[in-house]
């Protein structure tokens, strides 16, 4: 078995990793479990959170919109002041460090790989100030745990998250016939029951029509934040059952009879797990592991084994590894910049995160760049992971990540930051020549392109090195 | 101002909506032309950058949003004082715009209508092309989109081999792409092997690092690659902040600063076009207009009627060209926005007609599924 089965279902192998003789199991055994987070810093709350999210909003928008409305100097610069207090500019940072001290250091690595896909099929796409204060404890919190049951029942946390109801306006859809919707004469907003159907569980492939996304809709209608007037949009989701559609509903000519909340978890379930769900959902794991056009003899297997678990995740995940392993020697895949990024600081022990010491915030100015660094890079080199731009999430086709400018920044990176992010202790030739040799087969050949630098251990000589090993084929993908 | 919806067409004419004229292929048309669009993200406010001259109504709705002194187009609308360069090209028959326009987007999310901008379709996220990418595969341009950001966007999605343009903060060695070149071989590896083609063949003026969040130094490049006669005949940029919710301000306010980086980008292209600006065409996009009437941050909210902005030689002439709606409370669109009369992929599509040198009524077909979208070639642009 080729060493890079290590990249395609983790991160490759760090320094003090040495291959298994048994490589699938070695896989396979580490989807049992939910690893602890490691992350020493402080790792907060999804409530903490949303709280500060409430006093950032609340504070800019009751307050100082009002107090500088003839002065937008007066007002930017309260607002900046505002960003400081309520860690508007920090806690995506912390995200990103904790995320990442995760995948260095975990030792279910190939687990964390299940959680950053899971992170980006439910995915929290750029939207008011949810990358800044919720799609990283939405991740930890929502989807994480999830990953240890079922299928079903990850969609049944996602949806009523606060987090993805925010993210796709559910507080704003009233039913036409609801108490509420009668007497303020509002009516549905399908954006959340579309992307539930399409990109959550059964995609388009199902055919259902707009009458059914206006029908879940009305059986969504109801789940939605408590609206108060201090913390606005921040409170607690909850059944408001003033907004609930009255009368039975079809969905893909399944009736639901009148139930009020219980008919969310009836459609969900029969969404989670209709065969077309099945199906989208385990191409897109095949997707992500093997190949971007996987064939029906890759995804089969993946497919049987949720049916045989009734949905469990884990035996899907442990099936999905399987066919990795299976077709590891003739597919390819590319890469997304995160999870390259990912793969090159564990493989050569980078400097990243920042310690945990060092992330740490008063609250009193500005993060600094240090503590910016993290983002920074994932931001130039075009993956800020919060930060899609649509509910679909990131692309995972190499056709929408090869762009000059993208592959530029990945040169970029590797020959100008990189060396800065190199260990002191790690700065010699034989240590890029030994972190070679554990993670590829052909090392030889890649030591052979950086032969011409083998004395240089300036930055300028580790960012040629770094540069050209980086960049190959076979590390940009697999 | 008081006049009511479709009382005049400004500069239009009666065969708005009966057109059914091509252009004919000529000596001129050999000349590469340009489309450029810039993506104006957030929601323009239409009725800043062109406001409509003594309305009433709008004066006592938007009290401390009114423009103390606009620069004067006609005796309907003026514009933004920090448009200074579209009022410099009108008085050359350079710029022109088209008011109370939109895509078929009447919900209020930016992400949605953003979507929709951008695919021209109807659904949101439903197309996962740009209509400016169908539009170049249906004219068989290919390799010839050059986006200035770092992510392709989706506008240009649909045709293979853009080029993009977004510089690293520091210069990256293109000498490092010569020593692995070669390691790339097979099928598989073909996409990047062409991607590291392209960025060998650049010029070495791309190859400049440069602070990315400067778009002067972005909009200096782009106008010379979009000058030289072998190079991009397309070029995108993206602009966003115009989502002012809170001290829009009129002459110096949120939205002026958003303005005048428009200004300073059309500016730019002006002036290092040199002659291509003859054959060239600036078009603004954006998701949505904003509220008639202030709110409680001296802002406005999302709406739905904008205004498009225009420069470039392949204008037929400087105007307004609207069916204007009316601002009265009944010729609001839900009583609360400046409405849209204009579909704004039926000026896109003409421009796209005049840019690629294509039947518009293929390009509507090919590009918009056969929408409804009347050719304003003849109206706008030089033919």
């Amino acid at each position: 078995m080729s060493l890079n089965f290590y990249r395609r279902v983790a991160f490759g192998l760090s320094p003090h990793e040495k291959p298994d003789k048994d490589p699938l199991n070695w896989a396979i055994n580490q989807l049992d479990t939910i690893p602890d987070l490691l992350w020493p810093g402080t790792i907060p709350t999804e409530k903490d959170l949303r709280k500060k999210y409430g006093e950032w909003v609340y504070g800019d928008r009751e307050v100082l919109r009002k107090k500088f409305k003839n002065d937008k100097h007066a007002y930017r610069k309260a607002k900046d002041e505002l960003r400081i207090k309520t860690g508007e500019r920090y806690f995506e940072l912390n995200e990103h460090a904790i995320r990442h001290f995760q995948t260095k250091y975990s030792k279910q690595p190939v687990f964390e790989r299940f959680w950053l896909f899971w992170g980006n099929h439910f995915a929290i796409s750029e939207k008011d100030f949810l990358a800044e204060f919720s799609t990283g404890p939405y991740q930890r919190e929502i989807i994480r745990p999830n990953m240890v049951k079922t299928f079903e029942d990850m969609v049944q946390s996602v949806t009523t998250s606060w987090c993805m109801i925010h993210h796709l306006d559910n507080s704003e859809s009233f039913g036409p016939n609801s108490k509420k919707g009668m007497e303020w004469g509002e009516t549905i907003n399908e954006n959340h029951a579309r992307e539930l159907l399409e990109l959550h569980t059964v995609s388009p492939n199902a055919g259902y029509t707009q009458e059914d996304v206006i029908q879940l809709a009305y059986i969504m209608t109801g789940w939605a934040h408590k609206w108060d007037r201090k913390n606005l949009e921040t409170g607690d989701i909850w059944f408001d059952q003033e907004m609930h559609q009255k009368g039975d509903k079809i969905v893909l000519g399944v009736k639901y009879k009148n139930d009020a909340k219980r008919e969310l978890a009836k459609v969900i379930h029969d969404l989670a797990t209709h065969p077309i769900c099945i199906k989208f959902v385990s191409t897109k794991l095949c997707r992500h592991f093997i190949t971007d056009e996987p064939t029906d003899e890759m995804i089969n297997p993946v497919i049987e084994a949720w049916n045989k678990s009734d949905g469990n995740l884990i035996e899907i995940h442990k099936a999905v590894i399987t066919q990795a392993y299976k077709y590891n020697e003739n597919t390819h895949k590319f890469h997304l910049p995160e999870i390259w990024l990912m793969q090159l600081s564990r493989m050569f022990d980078l400097n990243i995160p920042l310690s945990f010491e060092k992330m740490n915030y008063t609250f009193k100015s500005k993060p600094n760049n240090r503590q910016r660094q993290l983002s920074w890079i994932l931001r130039e080199i075009g993956h800020s992971p919060y930060r899609a731009k649509q509910p679909n999430g990131w692309s995972d086709l190499e056709v929408d990540w090869v762009s000059p400018e993208l592959l530029l920044r990945r040169f970029w990176f590797a020959s100008v930051e990189l060396p800065m992010l190199v260990k002191s202790g790690n700065r010699s030739h034989g240590f890029i020549l030994s972190c070679l040799k554990n993670n590829f087969e052909d090392h030889e050949n890649m030591a052979s392109l950086i032969d011409n630098f083998k004395f240089g251990t300036s930055d300028y000589d580790l960012g040629q090195k770094y540069g050209v090993i980086c960049n190959l084929p076979g590390v940009l993908k697999i | 101002m008081n006049c009511t919806r479709r009382n005049f067409l400004i500069g239009g004419s009666t065969t708005l909506f009966l057109s059914g004229y091509f252009p004919k292929i000529s000596f001129a048309s050999m000349q590469k032309k340009n489309l450029i669009i810039i993506s104006l993200r957030g929601g323009m406010d239409g009725l800043t950058a062109i406001p409509v001259i003594g309305d009433k109504r709008l004066k006592k709705l938007r009290k401390k949003l009114i423009l103390e002194d606009v620069l004067n187009l006609n005796s309907d609308f003026g514009l933004h004082p920090k448009l200074e360069i579209f009022h410099k090209l009108w008085q050359k028959n350079q710029a022109a715009f088209v008011h109370a326009t939109n895509i078929p987007y009447t919900g209020r999310s930016h992400f949605d209508g953003q979507n929709l901008m951008e695919t021209g379709a109807h659904i949101p996220y439903k197309e996962k092309t740009g209509w400016l990418g169908r539009g170049l595969l249906a004219s068989n341009i290919i390799g010839k989109g050059l986006a200035i950001s770092l992510p392709m966007p989706l506008l240009l999605r649909g045709v293979p081999q853009n080029n993009n343009f977004f510089p690293s903060p520091d210069f990256v060695e293109t000498k490092l792409i010569d020593q692995i070149y070669n390691e790339f071989k097979g099928e598989h590896n073909e996409l990047i092997k062409s991607t590291l083609d392209t960025i060998r063949q650049r010029p070495l003026s791309m190859q400049i690092a440069t602070d990315s969040d400067d778009r002067k130094k972005l909009a200096l490049e782009a106008a010379k690659q979009l000058k030289d006669q072998s190079g991009p005949r397309v070029a995108v940029f993206d602009l966003d902040g115009f989502d002012t919710h809170a001290a829009q301000g009129g002459v110096d306010g949120a939205h002026a600063d958003e303005l005048e980086e428009v200004n300073k980008i059309v500016t730019i292209l002006h002036e290092n076009l040199g002659q291509a600006f003859d054959n060239t065409l600036i078009l603004t996009l954006t998701e949505f207009g904003r509220t008639i009437k202030q709110n409680g941050g001296y802002g406005t909210e999302h709406g739905y009627g904008s205004a498009i902005l225009m420069a470039g030689g392949l204008l037929k002439k400087s105007q307004v060209y609207t069916d204007w709606p009316g601002l009265k409370k009944k010729e609001l669109f839900e009583g609360r926005d400046l409405n849209s009369t204009i579909d704004s992929r039926a000026v896109y599509n003409s421009a796209m007609s005049i840019c690629f040198n294509q039947d518009p009524e293929f390009l509507r077909k090919e590009v918009f599924w056969g929408d409804e979208l009347p050719d304003l070639s003849q109206e706008l642009f030089k033919i």
